[in-house]
């Protein structure tokens, strides 16, 4: 009888195995029901209406698995061909790059992505499609810095800024596609140098989010950060009163990378290569450049509309215009790993 | 070929749990690792530093605390000792990496207590950093040190302590020279899960920027776009615990049977010291659990009105509900793995519980390429089945379990199962109704343990759930993302209210002796 114990622990595996969901049962009945399975890095609300307006338009049911980014690929890959992902979404395109490369997208021919994206900003065969942009930019103490001391990424490494850059560490992705676009750009040896200078003039070790950097500025900890758009936005908009004083405070710039522009890194989506429900899935992707869709990424997530005609957030208009930096975002994935070796070997944590 | 056939069904459920931390292990027979030449010889030497000095700090802070207030409501009678008692406990219901980010929005370099301290005194405090992340961890880490060592204090060691009072030894000679040795072995235990649960971490040191092996797991990962290294660098951490486990095993050597079981009557103190007991307590509870609860239940509030909190209720069932059948399932192997342990001596069962120390995302990796391949051969899906996030969870959980049982099963010698035989019952019979029915507390201890790791766990469930299904962790993910850590609030208020019911359940079973 003991010999049958084993067994026993089989059983809840057992139990629960057969219960799988509700989407790949749908897969079968495909024209009774119309389904598209999402995977996606991006966890907003706007995002979450986004779907439900969706469904409520074209009758498709919209699934989602919300995740970060390397374990939904890891995901893709042990799914294989089994996989119910019909669309990839990722919120930097150097994953988007990277999910290519590993075969799990499929290009998709669509006239009404290709003309509402501007070429830079998707795959030029098809396989992914960015639609909003945030942008790497300075967010500055007004009472001590004036703007024209922060017209290029390189004005915060000069001995002017020693002690006065905040900056949060190297882990952060959008660090890394920042120096991975100075890499595609002017190759290594420039971006350490950049690198190391920043690290020079820090004004305390990497920590914290991009956040926390702003709000050291309120406090007079430093005097100018490296930050994202998108989080200034929700800064500037926030009646937290706990950061009342940074609201007050900070100043941006759109600082310019040697003539190339202001960095600039998408959120996009691609349809996965063992899609089941392709029609559906670029559907969903092009409801994502509709007028509607633009405006509530840009209303409701301050992020940069890609597409031409739809203005950004009242807020992010008040720093003012900006040349976005055109570089094929598909560098930015393959210098990644450059970048994270660059970022280390100038010190910056 | 005996001992082969005894040792054959620990063998085969050990494997069972060990199958996805193969994959991880055996990484250089099976995935490329483009950038090993780089991170093996420049960031693993810095990441195992960093790391090293983060275990070690942590660990002797959480000896301290765990010790000291241990010793105190064992042994002593001072002023809400009663309360103390239970209430050290509760720091473990706390999440780490909520626990950590709150810390560091108290106390971080922008934090709202150490703004209005600074405006105060002019002292500036930064607990966002290397050595304050280690106080921080140390302050939710250390009931595993506390527990342990209270109930070695409480249980076994009056007739030792008698003998050192009636020899003139005074109170610190009786703490240091008696208590704490003889208490050794069961401190060390609660050590090494402090040091196994920092080396997992990670949603606290990349806010902290501490550069951990875990760390260095997801740069490789995403930074470098290489999980073949990443792999690797779950293989070394694999290795280091097995190292902490070996050092577990020659301090686990000189651990005490069959002391008097006697409970400790605590020695009311005098003057003073019955002061500093009471504020030494206060203070420790108040920073491990009062001001990060407070925090969060402020927000909370402030973010949402009370019936915000039914917004989360189909998170909050779906918590429970996986929570419980994890549960269920770890405690069925656990128990099948101490009852063979037990009667063979087999040293699976102990190696089973490694995954405990796996990052979750690591674990996940092997999961799914196990549920990939077995989907392949079958074509039955796995990945983002209930079935799946259980068998995770049983995997990176199952030492948590095996502790008790085995521990319980320890208090029945085998001379009570060969005199059931005797009398006539069959094996099964001698399981059912006389080693079960005793091992009761020890269960259900081992159940709450599960329980109340699975409501605070993030990576497993993040990647492997079904489509559209939230659970309190997932929710406060979701904000906390976004940096919005007011409307993470509330979810994860709700995680630390859903942890504290097996966290006092726990300690009331500790209390009779388990």
């Amino acid at each position: 009888m003991r010999k049958l114990l084993p067994l026993l622990a089989l059983l809840p595996f057992a139990a629960c195995a057969p219960k799988t969901d509700n989407a790949t049962s749908d897969t079968l009945g495909a024209d009774s029901a119309r389904v598209v399975n999402v995977y996606t890095h991006r966890h907003y609300e706007t995002d979450k209406a986004l779907f439900k307006r969706f469904t409520e338009q074209t009758g498709i049911a919209v699934n989602v698995i919300m995740a970060d980014d390397d374990e939904l690929l890891s995901r893709l890959e042990a799914e294989g061909q089994n996989s119910p992902a019909d669309i990839i979404i990722t919120a930097d395109a150097g994953r988007l790059g990277l999910a290519r490369q590993r075969g799990y997208l499929k290009p998709v021919k669509s006239a009404v992505l290709e003309s509402a994206i501007p070429a830079h900003l998707r795959d030029p065969e098809g396989h992914w499609f960015g639609f909003t942009m945030r942008a790497r930019v300075f967010a500055y103490d007004k009472s001590k810095v004036k703007p024209e001391e922060l017209r290029s990424y390189a004005d915060i490494t000069k001995p002017r800024f020693k002690g006065k850059v905040l900056v949060r560490p190297a882990d952060n992705v959008y660090n890394q596609s920042l120096v991975a676009a100075m890499v595609a750009h002017d190759g290594t040896e420039k971006a350490q140098a950049w690198c190391a200078g920043v690290v020079a003039n820090m004004a305390r070790a990497p920590k914290g989010s991009d956040t926390d950097q702003l709000l050291a500025i309120g406090e007079g900890q430093g005097e100018v950060a490296i930050a994202n758009s998108y989080y200034i936005g929700k800064l500037l908009t926030s009646d937290d009163p706990a950061r009342q004083k940074a609201k007050n405070a900070i100043g941006v710039v759109f600082p310019d990378l040697n003539g190339h522009g202001t960095h600039v890194n998408i959120s996009g989506g691609g349809v996965a290569k063992y899609a089941k429900h392709e029609a559906e899935a670029v559907q969903l992707l092009e409801f994502f450049v509709s007028d509607e869709a633009q405006q509530a990424f840009a209303e409701g997530n301050m992020e940069f509309p890609v597409k031409a005609g739809i203005p950004a957030a009242a807020v992010l208009q008040g720093f003012g215009a900006f040349t976005p930096d055109t570089l094929d975002l598909s560098q930015l994935g393959l210098h990644n790993a450059d970048a994270v070796k660059v970022l280390e070997a100038a010190g910056w944590k | 070929m005996r001992t082969w056939r005894e040792h054959l069904p620990t063998a085969l459920l050990a494997l069972l749990v060990l199958l996805p931390l193969l994959v991880v292990a055996t990484a250089p027979l099976h995935t490329e690792a483009p950038e090993w030449a780089y991170v093996g010889s420049e960031l693993l030497p810095t990441f195992l530093g960093e790391t090293a000095a983060l275990v070690v700090r942590t660990v002797l802070l959480a000896l301290v605390l765990g010790v000291s207030t241990a010793w105190l409501v064992a042994a002593n009678d001072f002023p809400g000792r009663k309360v103390f008692r239970w209430a050290l406990v509760l720091p473990l219901a706390l999440p780490t990496y909520i626990s950590a980010i709150t810390f560091a929005d108290l106390w971080g370099p922008t934090g709202r207590l150490s703004l209005a301290m600074a405006e105060r005194t002019g002292l500036h405090v930064d607990l966002l950093t290397p050595s304050g992340l280690a106080y921080v961890l140390a302050l939710v880490l250390f009931p595993y040190v506390y527990l342990p060592a209270r109930a070695a204090f409480s249980a076994g060691m009056s007739d030792q302590l008698d003998a050192a009072r009636m020899l003139g030894g005074g109170a610190l000679r009786r703490a240091f020279r008696v208590a704490f040795p003889l208490a050794a072995p069961a401190i060390a235990g609660g050590a090494l899960l402090v040091a196994m649960e920092v080396l997992n971490d990670y949603g606290a040191v990349k806010h902290y920027g501490v550069r951990t092996l875990t760390a260095g797991i997801f740069r490789s990962w995403g930074g470098l776009y290489d999980s073949g290294s990443a792999l690797r660098i779950g293989g070394v951490l694999l290795l280091v615990v097995l190292l902490l486990m070996l050092l577990g095993r020659i301090a686990d050597r000189g651990r005490q049977r069959g002391l008097s079981g006697k409970r400790l009557r605590p020695v009311p103190l005098r003057g003073v010291r019955r002061w500093l007991a009471t504020v030494w307590c206060a203070l420790v509870l108040l920073a491990s659990f009062g001001m990060p609860f407070a925090t969060i239940a402020i927000d909370a509030f402030r973010e949402h009105a009370l019936r915000a909190a039914l917004e989360f209720l189909p998170a909050t069932g779906n918590t429970l509900l996986i929570g419980g059948l994890s549960a269920l399932a770890t405690l069925l192997l656990a128990l099948l793995l101490s009852y063979g342990q037990r009667r063979s001596r087999s040293r699976f069962a102990q190696l089973a519980g490694i995954g405990y120390v796996v990052p979750g995302a690591v674990i996940a990796i092997g999961v799914m390429t196990l549920g990939g391949a077995l989907t392949d051969l079958s074509g039955i899906v796995l990945i983002g089945t209930v079935g799946l996030m259980v068998y995770a969870f049983t995997v990176r959980f199952l030492a948590l379990a095996t502790q008790p049982l085995r521990a319980g099963l320890d208090q029945q010698p085998l001379a009570l199962d060969e005199s059931a035989r005797l009398l006539g019952a069959s094996p099964w019979r001698t399981f059912l109704r006389v080693n079960l029915p005793l091992l009761k507390p020890s269960l259900l201890a081992a159940a709450l343990l599960v329980l109340m790791e699975v409501v605070k766990e993030l990576p497993l469930t993040l990647i492997l759930r079904p489509f559209d299904t939230d659970t309190l962790s997932t929710k406060v993910f979701e904000m906390a993302r976004i940096e919005q850590w007011g409307d993470a609030a509330m979810p994860a208020l709700l995680i630390v209210l859903c942890g504290l019911v097996p966290v006092v359940l726990l300690d009331r079973l500790l209390e009779r002796g388990v």
